[in-house]
């Protein structure tokens, strides 16, 4: 029997693209993007020193906040909303394998969140464009930083940026898959996220959770923006190894509740 | 032949709950089968298992022969299930939810998803959102996806909840036709006894977890021997005329002329006989006919007693 995958993840993008929800999160991203063009100046002077500063700064403050919730929001309704109104019993009802909805569910997770970072990007980018430009970085002393090794360095934090995402998204399809209702399980997933976030350092355990990750790359881009000396490694390692393991373990969690729970109420 | 649907031995319990006790029944191809059973008798757990929502402890399902968790895509192929109240994405219209029913399928046309909103009457609302559907519109879209990639085997929990009667006899009637022409086999849970009744051929009663009773409709309702219903032409008896007959168990006046007599050991004949020899003139003696529902009350009733009294059930 073939694999039901493509299909499950055709029927979880056409339903996405027929609601509001999704669409609002990126007209939000947008406004966003518009409301940090007006006082990034003010608030950063990695963003008023050119345009990859101001790249990074940007979309660094859109994933620390509203990206982080609307990525939140999609994949914390991914399960629980069809278990919470019962179609999830429709949808399993037809030649399809438990693991393949959860891998479609998945996928369309992860479709989402990039969605928001592109638009995110291309809004960023655009904006930059209106005030500065993406030549090479340069001090009192001459150039630190050509267009080129800006330019691998932006592509290599734009990837990196993307692992802790994903483990946003499996944290948040976790956390839908264990509770059954999609208001329910949307609030779970918001305020733990923001708990764990607050209170990690209190409690010393910064360096285990994943959430640290998600303003790393763009913090690092600034500095070299900056003209300022940056490396990625060795902490870049421990960001592939912690977003990893965190996608590993939620994936293989919920997949196994997932698969093993009656679906009877 | 394979058996279109059968549980054998299945077996099922919540925590402490027993929700379905060694259930074994076997629906044959092309029949119309009806399952009963009251609330929480199991029921509804019992037809989650098909598409493996519920897994049993024990036991097997079968469809026609495919066993359900040993190769469930082959086994699904040949059913179509709706289990309980069908749920859609109401923001989304009725026709967009049956292409994606359609589309894991994998087989089925934008021609065949016409054809099936036609039959259940919902061509002219196929383009609107199912959040502006009845209760009983949003029935007759369950029961059409459940058709949809034509199975030989339809499941269909409560089908005509919500419907008017009007709608109901329809849906049925249709059911039937798509039996008759396409040797579909149905299994209907239903709380309308009459609905089995007349639309059923076999039928199939679940009490406790347990199968309490099953057979085809017209043995199961055949005309009872023990109880007769008589009329009396001038002169009805009092009461306690019958008090001193032996072979009468129970007389219960229904009408001023009509009596139900119950009998203890003979047959109608014999109250025939002895009622003319008393000298009473009759104007009609016939055995009682019972209807689903007395038959289904009956059966549940000891059951439940049965169970209240703590005695194990047979």
């Amino acid at each position: 029997m073939n694999s039901q995958i493509l299909p499950l993840l055709k029927n979880e993008l056409a339903k996405a693209v027929r609601r509001k929800l999704p669409w609002f999160g990126l007209a939000m991203i947008a406004f966003l993007c518009l409301l940090i063009h007006m006082v990034a100046e003010q608030l950063s002077a990695a963003a008023a020193s050119n345009g990859w500063g101001y790249l990074a700064f940007s979309m660094q403050l859109v994933f620390t906040d509203l990206g982080l919730i609307f990525v939140l929001v999609f994949s914390g309704m991914l399960l629980a909303e069809e278990t919470g109104t019962g179609t999830i019993r429709a949808a399993l009802a037809a030649p399809v394998y438990r693991w393949e909805l959860y891998l479609a569910k998945t996928i369309a997770g992860l479709v989402y969140m990039t969605a928001l970072w592109i638009a995110a990007l291309i809004i960023s980018v655009a904006l930059a464009k209106t005030r500065y430009g993406f030549g090479a970085v340069s001090d009192s002393f001459g150039v630190v930083y050509d267009r080129a090794t800006m330019l691998k360095a932006f592509l290599a934090g734009s990837a990196l940026s993307m692992a802790p995402l994903s483990a946003l998204v499996l944290y948040g399809l976790f956390i839908s898959t264990v509770v059954r209702s999609a208001g329910a399980a949307v609030a779970v997933c918001i305020s733990s996220i923001y708990l764990i976030d607050f209170t990690k350092h209190l409690v010393h355990l910064d360096a285990w959770i994943f959430t640290k990750y998600i303003n790393y790359p763009w913090v690092v881009l600034q500095q070299a923006a900056q003209g300022v000396d940056y490396q990625w490694s060795p902490e870049v390692w421990r960001l592939f190894g912690l977003c990893g393991a965190y996608c590993v373990l939620m994936f293989a969690g919920g997949l196994t509740i997932f698969v093993r729970e009656d679906l009877n109420d | 032949m394979n058996a279109a649907l059968s549980y054998e031995g299945i077996s099922k319990r919540f925590g402490r709950i027993k929700a379905v006790d060694e259930l074994s029944l076997s629906v044959e191809p092309g029949q119309m089968a009806g399952f009963l059973g009251p609330n929480g008798a199991g029921k509804s757990t019992s037809l989650f298992m098909i598409p493996r929502l519920v897994r049993p402890d024990a036991g097997a399902i079968r469809i026609f022969g495919e066993d359900v968790w040993r190769d469930y895509k082959r086994a699904i192929r040949s059913v179509g299930v709706m289990v309980e109240t069908p749920a859609f994405y109401e923001y989304l219209s009725g026709r967009r939810n049956l292409e994606l029913a359609a589309r894991v399928l994998g087989n089925v046309s934008a021609q065949e998803i016409s054809e099936v909103l036609e039959r259940i009457g919902l061509a002219g609302r196929q383009s609107d959102r199912v959040v502006t559907y009845s209760m009983g519109m949003k029935q007759r879209l369950g029961v059409g996806r459940a058709m949809l990639g034509r199975p030989r085997l339809l499941v269909l929990d409560e089908p005509t909840n919500g419907m008017d009667p009007e709608g109901t006899r329809e849906l049925l009637s249709f059911l039937r036709e798509k039996m008759n022409q396409d040797g579909l086999t149905l299994f209907v849970s239903s709380h309308l006894m009459s609905e089995i009744e007349e639309y059923c051929d076999t039928v199939f009663v679940i009490n406790g977890g347990r199968l309490v009773a099953s057979g085809r409709v017209r043995d199961i309702l055949k005309p009872h021997e023990q109880i007769v219903r008589v009329v009396f032409q001038n002169r009805a008896p009092a009461l306690p005329v019958f008090s001193s007959w032996q072979e009468i168990q129970k007389v219960e006046q229904v009408m001023p002329d009509t009596f139900e007599i119950t009998l203890a050991s003979r047959d109608s004949a014999w109250l025939n006989q002895k009622l003319l020899e008393e000298g009473f003139a009759i104007s009609s003696l016939t055995p009682k006919q019972r209807s689903l529902k007395e038959f289904f009350l009956s059966i549940t009733a000891d059951r439940t007693e049965s169970r209240e009294r703590g005695a194990p059930e047979p």
